[in-house]
């Protein structure tokens, strides 16, 4: 059964069974993604994958449900579960479906020349990208992963309310793991990028020397003396950690009494050099979207201006809560998801100094390039963090050698206070929406645990 | 699920160019998530995942391709497309599938579907209300319900076809303590490869109360002192540390690449003589327990480590095809949408001599986890990282006082080698495992051990 036919059928049935606003949410995703290993295809996966999530109010609540077979049965799969998950919602928060925002941005997000592109192309490239990264430096051991991926990604959204709407976007992904070995001692090094557009600025070869050259800078990596350090978080690295708790920004979270952030808006909560946005619009960004998962029209959003939290970030559910309007961050994470809140592109404002000189005007301290355990180390209720992690010590100005085996600890919001610079080196964490993006910034004083 | 007819012409199809082996694995699930917040169900999602991935193999090239439409058109389209990547010629072996009937070790006796919904919030009202009872300073706490029918149809080439019915449930209960700013959290997540039955029959304010305890000893804990010590790791849940620090690096996914520590000692001491651990996949409705791996073979008891010496590895069928070594039937995906790969089912280090009584006391100085919380490795390296739970401080033979924050980091061999008392208290934990094919359950275990030093990351300095 088509798209459409499902969906008159499954509306014109709903109504029957009592259903006052209904709401499908469909998602088609192609991909085509190759890892190489010593110079063969180690793996090659074509998928096709589609599902599509419902939502419809009735006795005065909304019911969730979801199915990838759009077939007869389903019909009444999903309208039965939706309306048994309904009658046990409590709270009496009515949730309402949206007729849609008067404009939606214009963006161009779907490239038909990625999706045209011959697998052969990809396999190239991640061959290439492969032997790139063997040649950099003898002790390069292996390559334990390397995968190039292209796909596109559809979602539709269609309501009783009149709501109507559908965006296509393209990706492609390149990622290279590179494992060096000196003796008995191994070290490994990441890094990845994409392009939503042009495949011709995706730098493959950029991937995979940057990973190659600093799995070999960490070999010899000894752990410090612990103590409190002046430290670098290297701009993956502070991509990473503000992804971790992008949550403590959901409008929901601080209604629920689950971010520290509730009832803040309006404050100083970060030093003045501070300048957090999230911007849907952003060109090329990896989470850019016209409109969010309930149809609300995407703009750019200042969240934090000059250290002062100008909004939380908002759905339709926690923005009347609010009595605030959506700002457009009502996300599924797939059609199998209820609506919650994520940013878009959440993106920490960059500043001026390039890392080389962050590094050049620390006398001594650390730069870490890489976390490790990130959901089982960070509490984004508490704002706590307890990671393992790897980097340099920097002495005189200079990277004087590499470090491991130490944890760095502090907390989410005593560091938004303690940003001492920020470098313009803006680089964004992972491709998908949710996603956050931050220059390399230095923090006065981090507890370091190591010898 | 699909035909045999069916089955047999995707079969053929997918070997057109050469491809010397094709599978088949048909999957159709039901699943459930119910979300009580602060005692009121304020989320509730259920529905059906149904597609099916192909794979071929050529020696050990794989290629995979998966979808919804189970059109039979479609199906053979799909699998042409991805036999495009294989350039060889049909050898034309003809396929004879034969229907095997499997010996369910995992009995089931309520179905999800057939208990009410209602009944489910009932239980997870009796988690909240348990947690809440602990002491005031239980501000909230969040409970998840998960019901998971999945049935899945193997076929491939050799001959097999085969269907298997994976039912599990799991209650996560969370408990989060608040004074003033200061927010601490509690978790238990009690599961199994089993019907509702499991949940009727489990205590289930035992567990709240535990998640409840921790939330508010946690709250008032200083944090943890940081640096290398001594650490005892409780039973069940801090399993994890052999989970991440040597189970990963035994599957065939890094050994056969040698990017694993592990990858050519078998034989070796890798682990101090009072280790031995087991990957078991066939314990009794055991929350990583299955009839068979993803690829269809039946599983095993795998004994990876006895007396400190490494005796197997966790291989699939590409990883036994790359190692010369037998499947261990250890393969595993989240579902059709990852091609299968080696993994843990049920991962444990076995009971040892002492009690947990004996280890305590006899300690001069030690952080004491008693609950751990996730973690992940570095495979290459060796690396392991994971968050403590609750923390105590251990002097002089008695626990003196609890701690937060910490963070237990090292490499896989190294604390294996300093493990140097193993408990009697055998227990397990359930988790939720994610690696290349997906995130899939799993069971960790162990007793109560100690290892004789580890670095300890927390936010206070030097003890």
């Amino acid at each position: 059964m088509d798209l459409q036919q499902f969906r008159t059928e499954l509306f014109a049935r709903g109504r029957e069974l009592g259903y006052a606003d209904m709401e499908v949410y469909y998602q088609a995703d192609k991909s085509t993604s190759v890892r190489v290993f010593k110079g063969e295809i180690d793996s090659y996966t074509v998928a096709e994958k589609a599902g599509l999530s419902f939502r419809g109010s009735i006795g005065g609540k909304m019911g969730y449900s979801f199915t990838e077979r759009l077939d007869e049965s389903s019909i009444e799969f999903l309208l039965t579960e939706a309306r048994a998950n309904a009658e046990l919602l409590q709270g009496g928060e009515i949730e309402e479906l949206f007729g849609g925002s008067d404009q939606y941005p214009e963006l161009d997000l779907y490239a038909p020349e990625l999706a045209k592109l011959d697998p052969s192309v990809l396999i190239e490239a991640a061959k290439e990208m492969e032997r790139t990264a063997l040649a950099v430096d003898p002790r390069v051991d292996l390559i334990n992963y390397c995968m190039v991926t292209n796909s596109e990604a559809e979602v539709s959204i269609i309501n009783t309310q009149g709501l109507d709407c559908t965006v296509k976007s393209s990706l492609v992904y390149g990622g290279l793991s590179a494992v060096a070995k000196d003796g008995e001692e191994v070290t490994s090094a990441l890094d990845s990028g994409f392009v939503t557009d042009d495949l011709a600025r995706l730098d493959f070869t950029g991937i995979a020397t940057r990973a190659a050259k600093e799995s070999v800078a960490k070999l010899g990596a000894q752990p410090v003396e612990s103590g409190q350090y002046p430290v670098i978080l290297r701009n993956n690295v502070a991509a990473q950690l503000l992804n971790a708790f992008s949550e403590v920004f959901s409008g929901e979270a601080a209604e629920k009494g689950l971010s520290k952030l509730q009832g803040r808006v309006g404050d100083q909560v970060a030093g003045a050099n501070i300048t957090l946005v999230d911007d849907a619009l952003l060109p090329g960004g990896p989470g850019s979207v016209p409109f969010d998962s309930e149809g609300t029209a995407t703009a750019r959003l200042e969240v934090i201006r000059e250290g002062q939290l100008v909004t939380m970030l908002h759905n339709r559910k926690s923005a009347k809560k609010a009595g605030v309007s959506s700002t457009g961050n009502a996300v599924k994470g797939s059609y199998k998801s209820t609506v919650s809140i994520a940013p878009n592109n959440f993106v920490l404002q960059p500043g001026t100094k390039s890392l080389d000189e962050l590094i050049a005007g620390t006398e001594r301290g650390l730069m870490l390039v890489e976390l490790q355990g990130i959901h089982a180390g960070t509490n984004p209720v508490s704002g706590d963090f307890s990671l393992s992690c790897l980097g340099f010590l920097i002495e005189g100005g200079q990277v004087a050698r590499p470090v491991n085996q130490i944890t760095v600890s502090g907390n989410f919001f005593d560091l938004l206070q303690s940003v001492e610079e920020l470098g313009n080196d803006l680089r964004f964490h992972a491709p998908g929406r949710g996603a956050c993006g931050a220059p390399s910034i230095k923090i006065a004083a981090l507890s370091i645990a190591g010898k | 699920m699909l035909n045999q007819a069916v089955v047999e012409d995707v079969l053929n199809a997918a070997l057109e160019t050469g491809g010397d082996f094709a599978e088949v694995f048909v999957e159709d699930r039901t699943s459930s998530v119910l979300q009580m917040l602060g005692g009121d169900v304020d989320n509730g999602v259920s529905g059906r995942d149904f597609g099916v991935g192909i794979r071929i193999l050529d020696g050990t090239f794989a290629v995979y391709a998966y979808t919804n439409d189970a059109d039979r058109d479609n199906l053979i389209k799909v699998a042409r497309a991805a036999a495009q990547a294989i350039r060889g010629q049909a050898t034309g072996r003809a396929l004879d599938l034969r229907k095997s009937v499997l010996d369910n070790r995992h009995e089931v006796k309520l179905l999800p579907q057939d208990v009410a919904k209602a009944k489910q919030v009932e239980w997870m009202r009796r988690a909240h209300l348990a947690a809440k009872a602990v002491d005031p300073v239980i501000a909230q706490t969040k409970i998840g319900f998960l019901t998971n029918d999945q049935r899945v149809l193997i076929a491939n080439s050799d001959g097999l076809f085969v269907e298997d019915r994976r039912v599990r449930s799991r209650m996560m209960i969370e408990a989060i303590a608040s004074r003033g700013t200061e927010k601490q959290t509690g978790f238990y997540g009690p599961g199994a490869h089993a019907g509702l039955e499991y949940f009727a029959n489990l205590d289930i304010e035992h567990y709240a109360r535990v998640a409840g305890e921790t939330a508010k000893t946690m709250i008032d804990a200083e944090f943890a002192p940081s640096g290398k010590m001594p650490v005892i790791l409780d039973n069940e849940f801090g399993g994890v540390i052999f989970h991440e620090a040597c189970g990963h690096g035994l599957e065939a996914t890094s050994v056969a690449k040698g990017a694993s520590v592990f990858a050519g000692k078998m034989g070796q001491q890798v682990a101090s003589p009072l280790v031995t651990a087991v990957d078991d996949g066939t314990i009794p409705n055991g929350w990583g327990s299955q009839n068979i791996d993803d690829e269809g073979a039946p599983t095993q008891r795998n004994v990876l480590i006895e007396n400190g010496i490494l005796k197997g590895y966790l291989i699939d069928k590409v990883g036994s095809r790359k190692m010369n070594m037998a499947s261990t039937g250890s393969s595993r995906r989240e579902s059709y949408k990852f091609a299968p790969t080696s993994r843990m089912t049920n991962t444990y280090i076995a009971a040892g001599q002492s009690t947990p009584e004996e280890i305590i006391a006899n300690t001069e100085y030690a952080l004491y986890a008693k609950y751990l919380g996730g973690g992940s490795v570095n495979t290459a390296t060796g690396d392991f990282n994971f968050a403590v739970r609750e923390g105590y401080i251990v002097r002089n033979g008695k626990i003196e006082k609890p701690v937060r924050g910490a963070t237990l980091i090292g490499k896989g061999i190294e604390v294996l080698q300093r493990i140097d008392m193993v408990g009697q208290n055998l227990g397990y934990g359930q988790g939720m495992c994610g690696s290349v094919s997906g995130s899939i359950p799993a069971d960790v275990g162990q007793p109560m051990i100690r290892v004789s030093e580890l670095t300890v990351g927390g936010r206070k300095g030097g003890q």
